[in-house]
């Protein structure tokens, strides 16, 4: 699924939403074979087949979060174990009255969802890092371990069902859909392949709406996604939820396939298990995570009876040596050779018939790309009242007053160590400042994130490259349009605008990280373009560029500064002459001097602490 | 409350915290000074306390025994590290999905040596009477080692020539290779000097803990939440996040059951987290 060629990819980008997704077609005809072929199947595949399903969902909610969210979670196995012990209590509970278990169904479901969430949103709203990520749940999941093993005294109990410590809970009763009658064997497995084909469909479809193109973006990179305005905190809490509950799911059909549930689902064992299919299967392909559960569970079945002994042996050597060999899986790793031997030629234009539908009718003028943001769009004051900055005892920022009106441009210069970058991170909000105020017309956005400042209309370019390299340029361009347009087919049509400005359509599906040094500072000049920003900052971005690549970069800044209030921060002279806009320049943590670059190359005291001055011929005589 | 309840108190909270103490220290290392999640931390550990059981069963003094052990289990760290983290660093899942097979391998190989069930080991030293209270020497032992291993950590890392190398590479990998530290040797010892600390622990907890192949388990997830709620501050953190979470496990542990103290030590870990994203000593930086 995800290894399509570079044409179709943007082609599906630009999809446009309300029509029939494509996954109907496979559901219709996952579930028109498997109702054939339920009747002609001997019960015990039929049996084994289930739980394949069952592991399979499992694993498609571990590749979801962290093949296509990239959140390093150990906590699928024990969502899969409350769902299971959740399904076990509420249907010994309810069964007896009701006759069915599609609502016990329902809250294993639920209560895995929720673990998720509640936890979720310790770890994300907490802002750890990725490490802790995976720690923590790990640690959730030995946690529940040892509580589920020692809940052995009939004392702990959920209604009538006993939890039974390390022996488990007994009695859970299958699934009953209708009042009374359980599903066979063989219903049992068409429902459950059914169930989980249309879990993991809707999960690839999620993946191509915008929620789950931001989770892309954001495991590509975490700083540029929270930088165009998304608040990454709830788009991770989503994307963790969401794979609680397939993964709460996935327990509670297993709980009702095997009418038994015990701790040894909180086992590290078990937990290696989702990370092998997934492994085996591709991080990133919810249908590989079916394939990695057929395989390994169909090869574990064959070894045969001395599985028990050297299961977890084998289980290891796999993950070490998937690891160490196979890092992007093994089969994908499989299909890459293959695809190797016969490659084709990608060509990295927009496909004929999005350049077609879309393409001809945008304009290149950036009036229209910056009024894509109706009714918001105006150029903004940004100003910096007594801005004071200390990291530890270095003194970065002494006390800076900036003000840039709206409409304007700013050229902020300076030697190293000057205080640029620092002032430019407060103004972002990458930094809080030691003392001082951020105002926005007559916000004050000191305290604000720098997703919240982006949602006001601040856009950034930062000086460290920052774009998604393993993403489209188009895609890139969309995902920066979308943070503020909010809309679909207003960001297509916004990301084709910004494309033809920067006259990079030549480029669109290319992969980000292809290209060259200066098409990536226009890309990102682009990406806060279609973000219709108010005041835009930009951070060194001619630095590496070819004399030629300045003088275009001069002509989009220049562009740019009609419509909006613009502060670059730049190192280069040429670069500043051309510009031709006033100039502030740092020293020593203050503001040293303003004025036109002209006035500046006047003053003895810049001449002497920064531009420097051609030997004097007093001097050299 | 009578003194010599309050004592028998302070004793017990004090054991508990030193035990954090002992578990979390090895992984604390490893992962303070090079950044790697060794999720073998626990199997490390489980090996000391065999190890130590095999040294006592070949008619090794208990005491040289564990130091055995120790060196035992850093050797085995040393030879992990060359042949399997030093392809890894830098990749952070890479590394834990491969210690975690490397866990569920240790434990296999020595459930096929030792075979699956708990073996006993005698607590040395006796008990001692304080007041209306019986207490065990070996814990107050414990007490006094997790000190002492903290005071080695502090040596290790201040006092010698590999310690200043270790903290130099910890703080700018390129500067410190610009100058002349061999990374790859400061890297292997200090996930040998980890894997030691990870064995003693499990050399001294073999009295008190039934050694079993799974016990691991049992020490690893609170082990790493200690360091996760330390922060990257090997001595600091660890001391201090052991004190509060070991204080938290111990209260609960003596009002309710132990196994509501362990919940109540993750929670309380959760919600710190919430706050202290970095842990404890994570506004400080990187240092000991």
């Amino acid at each position: 699924m995800s290894n399509t060629g570079t044409r179709d990819r943007v082609k599906d980008w630009v999809r446009t939403a309300g029509r029939v997704p494509r996954e109907a077609l496979y559901l219709a005809v996952i579930a028109t074979v498997v109702l054939a072929v339920t009747g002609a199947l001997p019960e015990f595949r039929a049996y084994e087949w289930t739980l394949w399903a069952i592991f399979g969902l499992l694993a498609a909610s571990f590749a979801f979060v962290w093949g296509h969210a990239g959140i390093f979670s150990f906590g699928q196995a024990a969502f899969f174990g409350i769902g299971a012990y959740a399904y076990g209590a509420a249907g010994i509970n309810l069964s007896p009255a009701t006759g069915e278990t599609l609502t016990a169904l329902l809250l294993g479901t639920l209560v895995a969802g929720i673990a998720a969430a509640m936890l979720g949103y310790f770890i994300f709203f907490g802002s750890v890092g990725d490490v802790y990520v995976a720690i923590i749940t790990l640690a959730v999941t030995l946690v529940l371990l040892t509580v589920m093993s020692s809940t052995a005294d009939p004392k702990y109990h959920v209604g009538d069902a006993l939890l039974g410590g390390y022996n488990g809970m007994a009695g859970i009763p299958p699934l009953m859909l209708r009042a009374g009658t359980a599903l066979d064997t063989r219903q049992m497995f068409a429902f459950s392949v059914i169930l989980a084909a249309a879990v993991a469909l809707l999960l690839n479809i999620l993946r191509r709406r915008p929620f789950g193109r931001i989770l892309a973006g954001l495991r590509e990179n975490e700083t540029r996604t929270q930088l165009l305005g998304y608040d990454v905190r709830r788009y991770k809490l989503g994307a963790f939820t969401a794979a609680g509950l397939v993964a709460g799911l996935a327990g509670s059909l297993y709980s009702a396939w095997g009418m038994f549930v015990n701790p040894s689902v909180f086992t590290l064992q078990q937990a290696a298990l989702v990370a092998i299919w997934v492994l085996v299967g591709g991080r990133n392909s919810l249908l590989g995570a079916f394939v990695g559960v057929a395989l390994v569970q169909g090869l574990s079945t064959a070894l045969g009876g001395s599985g028990d002994t050297w299961t977890p042996i084998i289980l290891g050597s796999v993950l070490i040596l998937v690891v160490l060999l196979l890092p992007d899986g093994v089969v994908p790793s499989g299909l890459r050779a293959v695809s190797n031997v016969a490659p084709w030629v990608a060509s990295h234009r927009l496909p004929r018939t999005v350049r077609s539908r879309l393409l001809q009718r945008e304009s290149t003028e950036l009036r229209d790309v910056l009024a894509a943001r109706s009714g918001q769009f105006k150029p903004k004051r940004l100003e910096g009242q007594g801005l004071v900055k200390h990291f530890g005892g270095v003194k970065a920022l002494n006390g800076v007053d900036l003000r840039v009106d709206a409409g304007s441009v700013r050229a902020l210069i300076g030697p190293n160590g000057a205080g640029k970058s620092t002032c430019f991170n407060l103004l972002v909000g990458r930094y809080a400042p030691t003392e001082g105020h951020v105002r926005l017309d007559d916000d004050d956005v000191t305290r604000l994130r720098p997703d919240q400042r982006a949602a006001m209309g601040i856009g950034i370019k930062m000086q460290v490259p920052s774009y998604y390299g393993a993403l489209s340029v188009f895609e890139n361009l969309w995902l920066a349009s979308f943070a503020a347009l909010g809309k679909v087919e207003d960001s297509n049509r916004q990301a084709l605008r910004v494309l033809r400005w920067l006259g990079m359509d030549d480029r669109a599906s290319l992969d980000a990280s292809a290209l060259s040094h200066g098409e990536h500072q226009w890309l990102e000049i682009g990406m806060v373009v279609a973000g219709a920003p108010s005041v835009m900052l930009l951070d060194e971005p001619t630095a590496g560029m070819t004399r030629e690549e300045t003088h275009k970069t001069v002509d989009m800044i220049r562009d740019m500064s009609q419509f909006t209030t613009v502060v670059v921060v730049e190192h280069d002279m040429e670069f500043l002459r051309q510009l031709d806009a006033p100039v502030t320049m740092f020293h020593q943590g203050l503001v040293f001097a303003e004025g036109s670059i002209e006035e500046l190359r006047k003053d003895e005291r810049v001449l002497d602490t920064y531009l420097g001055r051609r030997p004097s011929i007093d001097a050299a005589g | 409350m009578q003194m010599d309840a309050l004592i028998n108190l302070a004793v017990s909270l004090l054991t508990t915290v030193s035990i954090l103490v002992i578990i979390s220290i090895g992984l604390a290392v490893v992962f303070g000074m090079m950044g790697v999640i060794n999720l073998a931390h626990g199997e490390f550990l489980m090996l000391g306390a065999f190890f130590t059981l095999s040294g006592y069963r070949a008619g090794l003094n208990i005491w040289l025994a564990m130091i055995v052990a120790a060196l035992g289990v850093g050797l085995v760290g040393l030879l992990v590290e060359r042949l399997l983290i030093q392809f890894l660093y830098g990749r952070l899942a890479a590394t834990m999905l491969a210690t975690w097979g490397l866990s569920l391998i240790l434990v296999q190989v020595v459930v096929l040596i030792y075979g699956p069930s708990t073996q006993g080991l005698r607590t040395p030293l006796g008990t001692m009477r304080v007041g209306d209270y019986s207490m065990s020497q070996y814990n107050l032992l414990l007490i006094a080692v997790a000190v002492a291993l903290l005071g080695l950590v502090f040596v290790v890392f201040t006092r010698t020539k590999y310690g200043t190398k270790a903290r130099a590479a910890t703080q700018l990998p390129h500067m410190a290779a610009a100058v002349g530290v061999n990374a790859k040797m400061t890297n292997m010892l200090t996930f040998a000097f980890g894997a030691t600390l990870a064995g003693a622990a499990g050399a001294l907890l073999a009295p008190v803990a039934g050694v079993l192949p799974g016990m691991g388990q049992a020490y690893v997830g609170r082990a790493f939440m200690t360091v996760v709620v330390g922060g990257p501050g090997v001595l600091t953190g660890t001391a201090s996040s052991a004190a509060l979470l070991g204080t938290v496990d111990s209260v609960v542990s003596n009002a309710f059951t132990s196994f509501l103290g362990t919940a109540a030590l993750l929670l309380v870990a959760i919600v710190l987290l919430r706050f202290l994203p970095t842990g404890i000593s994570g506004r400080s930086g990187r240092q000991l």
